[in-house]
């Protein structure tokens, strides 16, 4: 009896023990500015200093730290400047064709105290197109001449040409930088400034700390002038690989994700009766590219990719519809053209569609062009050469391996033989750079305008157009597209170019993804810009009566 | 055995240098190149040039070699190129959660395989020790990897009792007292930590058993035996202090598996180690920190293959340590 009552006095103690252990330092926040969001994503931080990188998670923490002149509502259109809202520019105007003015808001200010000032955008601008910092974003300024402060408060941008875009690409690819900081460092070693490490914005998040390769914590500045975020903390924290990730915020650990990819993801997610789904227009599209060029040797054309014929005949035998269901199970479309879900107004446009899958027509095509099974091994052969060629797959993504294998099958059925090489996405990049592959399969990452994006890949002087292609026509509807005066003209402009670049087969448009978030059910007023899915996280609530202990603690 | 030593750590400078100078010219010729930007955005040629004339990449790889080993001799590893920060700084952040995970595996690893092995020796060829037999083979032949995933989905995703992933609860943690702290800090090792040490037990056990069998059938346990010693008294005080000597030697090449081992799990754990640390540079193509971590992995395995012989030698005078 004495052993059993002192047995209990332990387990009672060592209870008593854990409950104290377990005890935080309880946070007393309970109103509406309260709420600590988790957000998980893939990858790591490089540095926090925009110009220098535009990579996904980089991306979504600038957009609380660093605001630009004036943003983009969702789904709005890039031409002109209807579809922008006021940020750090309270107000603009074209006071002639080639000069756009802004004036700051005057209620501004960085986050050490000194306000926004005209200097800090002209200081933007010319950091952002020097070569020594090298910006990603230094050919899409290109259009502007010059950016000059009028006074503290007025902006004055020189254009060199008037299009249709000039305001996009004059608010849109530059975040406000802070001269009174960063004057004193020398452009060469921006790479490695604290400022990187510890930046000081104007957006409505605060830096406050980072533990490389981990995590990212912002917290909320209260007297933010467009008005005080709900969330009172934002945390990122990176994981290696998407299941990792995914599994973290299915198991609580996290509370949101950018985007779950695979259908299995996505069954794993609406299982979970904490999370809410959020579709949302994906910004990415996949293709297989050609390369028209000789593997390793581009002044030689290639040896099967050099005719367009079979190209297209390639193109005509894979059946694009039933691989997009198999790997993604009606979470992706089949693009009429190299087109992101993002830009809605291209999808609905009539005469534009996807080319059909028909093997009758691809055999025809490649017996026409000489293309025969001599030796009946199965594969086609032309002057001792077979069609058989290599595609680099990168190993990180599970639906590009899945559609590898069914491209094998489907281009097998025609005579054509694919190899797969699985390889890391470092490897493949070199190898695309350098010309040494026979195709790729790619997934390409957009701006919310094709403008940008399709000349530099298709283009034949894009700096991404790693397989060659090269008509002049294609460049011609892309340039008349970007100078569209509006959308309709553009969409004509586009359609024609799509078209072409239909003919010509310079690759395989396979699927643009749809995206889906999966957050937290007690966070509400969730609103996803296609664009940039955080971009308004700040406008995003954990009602009082939803928060927990994880979202009050440490106030 | 000052000369043994000696030798022995000559023998062990030669095997790092060779292995640093391997990993040196197979990262340099493995496909992919540095600084280029995530998948699917545009690269910027002149920065990448600009970035790789600033690290000298683009000089003749011996002057590249020839340098990094000058650089090395007066203990500087480089810049990282993925973390923008001394490559000294980024190991010496992840060595401390490397070491908790590796030491705390170790220690399951021991206590539990020695345990397993000692009670299967006890109960040799009766039916829990063949039912413990295969059970551990069956844990033996476990990749890492699986078992960490499996754990992970039951006791972290399903019945939520353990944290999925990371050092720490990343929001709750500045906020915890002390003692809240350290149990913040248990929790999230208990998986990663038991995934290793699992695997890791299950061979030591096997191993333990068959020593301490071995040393059973000796005669000094018979003399033991016959002087009317309890079973316990035979295995504890005179069977397994012989038996221990082979287990002792294991601690030693522990150390490998425990670093291959994490740089899976840190992986699946998103634990923020040495080898969370290697697996993302060696993607970034990250040249100084993969050599660092590659540098600091043959220390640490050449060495564990010393401390391995001295404890052996310790223990048992019979051992002598001769060049």
């Amino acid at each position: 009896m004495l052993a059993t009552r002192s047995q209990s006095s332990a387990v009672a103690l060592t209870l008593s023990l854990l409950a104290a252990i377990a005890c935080t330092r309880r946070g007393g926040c309970r109103d509406e500015y309260c709420g600590t969001l988790v957000v998980t994503a893939t990858g790591s931080i490089t540095t926090l200093l925009p110009p220098l990188s535009d990579a996904a998670a980089e991306r979504d923490i600038f957009d609380q730290i660093f605001l630009r002149l004036a943003d983009l509502k969702a789904g709005a259109s890039t031409i002109g400047d209807s579809g922008f809202v006021p940020q750090l520019a309270r107000s603009w105007e074209w006071t002639d064709p080639l000069t756009l003015t802004f004036h700051l808001d005057p209620r501004a200010r960085w986050q050490d105290g000194p306000p926004v000032t005209a200097t800090d955008v002209q200081f933007t601008y010319e950091s952002y197109v020097d070569t020594l910092v090298s910006s990603a974003d230094m050919t899409t300024l290109s259009h502007i001449a010059s950016v000059t402060a009028l006074d503290s408060l007025t902006a004055v941008f020189k254009f060199k040409d008037r299009y249709p875009e000039a305001f996009f690409d004059a608010t849109f690819h530059m975040r406000i930088l802070p001269e009174h900081v960063l004057r004193n460092v020398p452009r060469a070693e921006w790479r490695t400034t604290p400022f990187g490490r510890s930046p000081i914005g104007n957006g409505p998040y605060r830096f406050l700390r980072m533990v490389p390769g981990q995590s990212v914590e912002l917290v909320a500045d209260s007297g933010f002038f467009l008005g005080r975020p709900h969330l009172r903390r934002l945390i990122w924290r990176f994981a290696t690989d998407l299941p990792v990730a995914v599994t973290q915020v299915i198991a609580g650990d996290a509370d949101a994700i950018e985007v779950l990819v695979s259908p299995p993801n996505i069954q794993r997610a609406e299982a979970t009766p904490h999370l809410a789904l959020y579709p949302y227009a994906g910004g990415t599209y996949t293709f297989m590219r050609f390369n028209l060029r000789a593997n390793g040797n581009a002044t030689r054309p290639h040896p099967l990719f050099a005719d367009p014929d079979v190209r297209r005949a390639l193109v005509l035998a894979t059946d694009r519809a039933s691989m997009v269901q198999s790997v993604y199970a009606g979470h992706a479309k089949v693009p009429p053209g190299p087109i992101a879900q993002m830009w809605t107004w291209l999808w609905d446009i009539p005469g534009l569609a996807p080319p059909p899958f028909d093997t009758t027509q691809a055999s025809q095509l490649l017996t026409m062009r000489g293309w025969r099974d001599t030796n009946g091994d199965g594969i086609r052969d032309r002057a001792g050469v077979r069609l058989s060629f290599h595609v680099a797959v990168p190993t990180t993504s599970a639906g590009r391996k899945q559609y590898a294998r069914l491209l094998q099958e489907q281009l097998r059925a025609v005579g054509a033989e694919l190899v797969i090489d699985e390889m890391d996405n470092a490897a493949l990049s070199e190898h695309e750079h350098a010309g040494t592959f026979d195709a790729a399969l790619e997934s390409w990452q957009t701006d919310p305008t094709p403008s940008s994006g399709v000349p530099q890949i298709w283009g034949s002087a894009g700096g991404s157009n790693y397989g060659h292609y090269a008509n002049a026509t294609f460049d011609r509807y892309v340039a008349a597209a970007a100078k569209a005066p509006d959308p309709s003209a553009a969409r004509a402009d586009w359609v024609a170019a799509f078209a072409t670049l239909d003919r010509d087969a310079p690759g395989i448009m396979l699927y643009a993804l749809d995206n889906v978030a999966a957050v937290d059910k007690r966070v509400t007023d969730v609103q996803v810009r296609p664009d940039s899915w955080l971009a308004l996280v700040r406008n995003w609530r954990i009602p009082p009566d939803q928060l927990n202990e994880r979202d009050r603690v440490g106030h | 055995m000052t000369a043994w030593l000696l030798r022995r750590l000559a023998a062990a400078f030669a095997i790092v240098l060779a292995v640093v100078s391997f990993a040196f010219i197979a990262i340099h010729l493995a496909p992919g190149t540095p600084f280029l930007p995530e998948e699917g955005r545009p690269i910027n040629p002149a920065a990448v040039a600009r970035l790789r004339a600033e690290f000298g990449l683009d000089r003749p790889l011996p002057e590249q070699y020839v340098r990094y080993l000058a650089a090395l001799a007066h203990g500087d590893l480089g810049e990282s190129f993925s973390q923008r920060r001394p490559v000294s700084q980024a190991i010496a952040s992840a060595i401390p959660s490397t070491v908790r995970l590796a030491g705390a595996a170790l220690v399951i690893d021991f206590l539990l395989g020695i345990a397993l092995g000692v009670f299967q020796a006890a109960r040799a060829r009766r039916r829990s020790d063949a039912a413990l037999t295969s059970a551990t083979l069956f844990l033996y032949s476990l990749p890492v990897f699986w078992l960490g995933l499996v754990l992970l989905l039951v006791f972290g995703q399903w019945l939520h009792w353990l944290p999925v992933g990371g050092e720490t609860d990343v929001v709750l943690y500045p906020y915890l007292s002390f003692f809240g702290r350290l149990f913040d800090r248990l929790k999230h090792l208990a998986l990663p930590a038991l995934t290793l040490g699992v695997i890791g037990a299950a061979g030591t056990a096997r191993f333990q058993r068959a020593a301490l069998l071995e040393v059973l059938g000796q005669d000094f346990i018979r003399t033991a035996r016959a002087k009317g010693l309890t079973q316990s008294a035979v295995l504890v005080r005179h069977a397994l202090r012989d038996a221990l000597l082979p287990v002792i030697a294991l601690l030693g090449l522990a150390l490998p598996f425990l670093l291959t081992g994490a740089v899976l799990i840190e992986t699946v754990f998103a634990w923020p180690g040495l080898g969370k640390l290697a697996t993302d540079a060696i993607a970034a193509r990250d040249y100084p920190l993969v050599l660092a971590a590659t540098l600091l992995a043959s220390v640490a395995v050449v060495l564990g293959s010393l401390v391995a012989d001295v404890l052996t030698a310790l223990a048992d005078p019979r051992v002598r340590l001769t060049a």
